[in-house]
């Protein structure tokens, strides 16, 4: 890095190019090949989809506020419900770790001046947009009713609403995720920068390998699923239809063979994400390196033998179901080794509770939650009881929400002066922290109460006993909205008006904090070698810290 | 997938790409990156072979009944034609590694003749089964042309049945009404295999010639129904067109590869620094031989041995 | 680079493609003849045991050296291996379910 402080002269007020300034036409845009760009068009594109989700979302807490279905009929209520579904889990949360900060920051993270195959990137994203535009149109015709899951025979016989033109969407979208999958496995075992060896790499690296493995097993089963599914519709053949010899729960077997490890295609970055925010705001080395980069992987096989738990009532045999429960004990292992050593971490370590940090340690908690309530719901006998009610919808959303979201969120924060260049206002953003925290559980805790009481989910009235806990819920709604739509602004607004964050406001020693911010197109002036282990705070990473120091000060005169 | 490895001609190396340091680089990650993604294709390729394995283990007569109704004899030679192109292909790779440009073409062209050759053979092969009326698909066996060789045409339904199978018409089971077919429905008349194994299974309850399921699945009423036994063997051409579709599909992408291959060969673009497009396609190409080499006997030969032996 | 090369042409010339190729042509002959037989007396599915490991030996030919596996890094075993692997997985855990419907201990 003496190297290229030499080359970098600090008072030298040159302006660099980076990659936003390097082309400013629409054309450098759509066309580019840099994996930085990319990732802005899908961060602007995923939060357009996270956000017409939740006002799917914002109408179901309405329609619930009262017992008698009034604001919505059954039939719409349907159609909400599956299109909050399709959009948040298609739309946002597989695609918006990976595709947006794995994309920016992978290359940043192992030294390489772009992606292995950028060309497949921005394919990728077109795939996306295409898909997601075939979506929406059918959203915008009358939408599909079937649920996310598009459950056989429902959708193939009966259902009257646009169950192809969804079908296809996301069957194209698929395919976007396999080719980021696929460009990351090619860029972590061949880009990786002299001296990133595999057990330097970011706890983050590790993980979006993890997901990428996934990606690429997983999503093409699903891909071919709704193409059967889409023949069906078309030719009436009966493979999914019982009263001509066709199976229902083949659909569902196939069906969950992708959708259960998507659970962890959507999981698995958001933990990569948490590794890098306790280790950083604890100002200590991650504890147990090891374990939480194996832990990653042994999530990514054993996501891959437990489907059958979503199955137990499906008519699946009882000794299938037995095996199934049982892998799905084991498969809470690694997310407690992985619990246990972020806590760890946190032990004698000097915490900062900068926004980030707020929501990594929201994560903590929530995912807490939601890991144990799916123990509940993966053993045998419990799950009669609690399948198809609220206390279901509570645990996806504590794993999804409490989980993915605000660990995207945290990440977001986090990078945001590598990304932008500019801080944002830490004040509201710890307000906003704070809010989506309460609002999110005042939102979905007692959905667990309703769940286990017996409320069942997927429907547009309810008996009026359980109104004072819906009502607590749609209120708690209300407060994680202000939380979320309150970044979108304050992010914004520090798009302008923030103050100039510096290379390293943090001073930490990742790869990715030893580039300018933002990053010019190639990422870093000179090839970086790599000497010092990941999270190394001692005083052999090679940070040059009251350089750093001298430099930030500079920037708060300036 | 082999279109990143264009060629950048301003570049000190020929084909090197800006993220990449040297050509061992980039040959490596084009090599990682093909191998992900037909990785991705076999478990593309893999949930149609769980439904077709579920459905075999639950219907094995009617499968047996319907792959028995494929013309094995062109599936065995179009196998044949497969192999013979992915010789070809795998030579195309050879000769590119020594930059010989005349013999690339010139394989590069027998690889597209073979595949062409295959796909002509699955066209004939689709239109006698459509002719047949055997295509799943519900209305589209509207008009049912006379079989080859009978000289008859504009033939009425029932005519049809009479003259499609070399057996006897379907005699309808005693009690139940004759099977029409307002909607141009899957067509099946060739019930003696399974009507025999029954007799065989009813005169001797402890052999396993029906599974446990097929004895619910075949049955109405514990008499065997030509209705409900139709019904499987459709679902058997079901997964017959869409896994031969879905590869015939491969095939033809594969063809505009090697379009692609035989421009950039013409230029002499490939020598032994610089192939990688060849290797990457000829993976390709034999990945489609290898889906084909197991629906072959998959799809063609299974409970052939009941009628043979 | 060069070095990968000259391994590849050290190890495959003609005469061996050809030779491949004549051990696919072979397999397909014997998968057809074999399916005319009735293997039924040895067990019950032996000639769809016999038609699969003959496919999977045309394949294992196939990949070894028609796409130069033989002489490939780890990584690309570790990709053939895998995926057959996984495909390991979802045909075992879904006829796990199959199989076990109303039989055995857990039946009825």
């Amino acid at each position: 890095m003496q190297t290229q402080d030499a080359i970098i002269p600090g008072s030298a007020p040159e302006p660099k190019l980076n990659y936003l300034t390097n082309g400013s036409t629409l054309r450098s845009w759509l066309l580019t090949k840099d994996h930085k760009r990319i990732a802005i068009m899908y961060l602007i594109t995923v939060s357009l989809f996270f956000m017409m989700g939740g006002m799917y979302a914002a109408a179901i807490r309405l329609e619930l506020l009262t017992p008698a279905s009034d604001l919505l009929q059954s039939g719409t209520y349907n159609k909400v419900f599956t299109q909050h579904g399709i959009l948040m889990i298609f739309f946002f949360l597989i695609p918006s770790i990976p595709a947006i900060l794995g994309n920016f920051l992978i290359p940043l993270m192992i030294g390489a001046k772009d992606l292995a195959l950028p060309r497949v990137n921005l394919l990728s994203l077109y795939i996306y947009w295409i898909g997601g535009a075939l979506t929406l149109w059918a959203l915008m015709q009358g939408g599909v009713d079937t649920g996310w899951t598009f459950y056989a025979p429902y959708s193939t016989t009966f259902s009257n609403t646009y169950v192809m033109a969804v079908g296809l969407g996301i069957f194209i979208n698929g395919f976007s995720s396999i080719l980021t999958g696929l460009n990351f496995i090619v860029t972590i075992h061949t880009m990786r920068a002299p001296g990133m060896t595999w057990f330097r790499l970011p706890l983050f690296v590790w993980a979006h390998y993890a997901t990428s493995l996934v990606m690429i097993l997983g999503t093409p089963v699903v891909a071919i699923t709704i193409l059967l599914l889409a023949l069906e519709r078309v030719a009436h053949i009966g493979i999914f239809d019982p009263t001509v010899g066709g199976d229902p729960i083949l659909f569902q077997h196939l069906f969950w063979f992708y959708s259960h490890p998507a659970v962890y295609i959507m999981i698995l970055p958001g933990m990569g994400v948490i590794s890098e925010l306790i280790s950083s705001f604890s100002r200590k080395k991650i504890f147990g390196y090891e374990f939480i980069a194996f832990s990653s992987i042994a999530i990514a096989v054993f996501g891959f033998l437990v489907w059958g738990h979503h199955m137990f009532v499906s008519g699946q045999s009882i000794y299938a179901g037995l095996v199934f429960s049982f892998l799905t004990m084991v498969v809470a292992v690694p997310s407690a080794i992985k619990v246990f050593n972020w806590t760890a971490t946190l032990y004698k370590g000097s915490i900062s509770y900068d926004t980030p940090m707020l929501y990594a340690l929201g994560f903590l908690g929530l995912f807490l939650i939601g890991g144990l309530t799916g123990l509940f719901l993966g053993s045998v006998g419990l799950t009669v009881h609690l399948t198809d009610t609220y206390f279901i919808v509570a645990h996806f959303h504590y794993v999804m929400v409490g989980g993915q979201v605000i660990a995207y969120l945290g990440g977001i924060h986090y990078w945001w002066p590598k990304i932008t260049g500019r801080m944002y206002s830490e004040f509201w953003g710890k307000i906003s922290a704070m809010l989506v925290f309460v609002g999110f559980n005042l939102t979905f805790f007692p959905q667990f109460i309703l769940g286990y009481q017996g409320m069942p989910r997927r429907y547009a009235s309810y008996p009026e006993e359980f109104q004072v806990l819906n009502i607590f819920s749609t209120a708690g709604a209300s407060v994680l909205g202000v939380g979320l739509i309150m970044p979108v602004i304050y992010l914004t607004h520090s798009l302008i008006f923030g103050k100039k964050a510096g290379d390293n406001p943090w001073i930490l020693p990742g790869l990715e904090w030893r580039t300018s911010s933002p990053p010019p197109t190639e990422n870093f002036e000179v090839m970086p070698v790599v000497t010092w282990e990941a999270y190394d705070f001692s005083d052999e990473n090679g940070l040059d810290i009251d350089e750093i120091k001298r430099q930030q000060a500079e920037l708060a005169t300036a | 997938m082999s279109t990143h490895a264009d060629t950048h001609e301003h570049h000190h190396e020929p084909g090197l790409q800006h993220q990449f340091e040297d050509m061992k680089q980039q040959e490596e990650s084009v090599s990682i990156g093909m191998w992900m993604f037909l990785v991705q294709e076999i478990m593309f390729f893999g949930g149609l072979f769980t439904a077709y394995l579920v459905f075999r283990s639950k219907y094995p007569m009617a499968f047996a009944a319907g792959s028995n109704h494929l013309d094995v004899v062109m599936g065995f030679v179009n196998t044949l034609v497969l192999i013979v192109s992915s010789l070809t292909m795998a030579l195309t790779v050879y000769y590119a590694q020594k930059g010989n440009r005349n013999m690339q073409v010139i394989l590069i062209l027998l690889t597209m003749f073979f595949g062409t050759v295959f796909l002509g053979i699955k066209a004939v092969e689709y239109t006698d089964k459509y002719n047949h009326g055997v295509v799943p698909v519900t209305g589209l066996n509207r008009v049912v042309k006379a079989p080859s060789g009978s000289g008859e045409s504009n033939l009425e339904f029932e005519q049809t049945y009479a003259g499609l199978s070399s057996s006897e018409p379907a005699k309808p089971a005693s009690g139940e009404h004759e099977y029409v077919n307002p909607k141009g429905e899957f067509q099946w008349h060739e019930f003696e295999l399974i009507e025999h194994t029954v007799k065989e299974q009813e005169e001797n309850p402890s052999a396993h010639l029906l599974t446990d399921n097929e004895k619910i699945a075949y049955f109405s009423n514990d008499k065997f129904d030509q209705n409900k036994f139709r019904d499987k063997v459709r679902i058997f051409f079901f997964i017959y067109f869409v896994m031969t579709g879905l590869h015939a599909l491969h095939m033809i992408v594969g063809l505009g590869l090697m379009t692609w291959l035989l421009w950039k060969a013409w230029k002499n673009t490939f020598s032994a620094e610089y192939y990688m497009p060849v290797e990457m396609s000829g993976l390709y190409w034999h990945f489609v031989d290898i889906v084909w080499i197991f629906l072959f006997p998959l799809l063609y030969l299974l409970g052939r041995h009941f009628i043979h032996s | 680079m060069e070095n990968h090369n000259e391994q590849q042409h050290e190890h495959m010339n003609i005469p061996k493609y050809v030779g491949v190729f004549l051990v696919l042509v072979v397999g397909t002959i014997l998968t057809y003849v074999v399916a005319l037989q009735d293997l039924d007396w040895i067990f019950p599915g032996a000639n769809t045991l016999l038609a699969l490991g003959i496919a999977l030996t045309k394949m294992t030919f196939v990949m070894l050296f028609f796409m130069h596996v033989y002489w490939s890094p780890k990584l690309v075993w570790l990709a053939a291996a895998g995926s057959f692997f996984w495909l390991a997985i979802m045909f075992a855990f879904t006829m796990q379910d199959y199989l076990t419907r109303g039989s055995g201990v857990f039946g009825h």
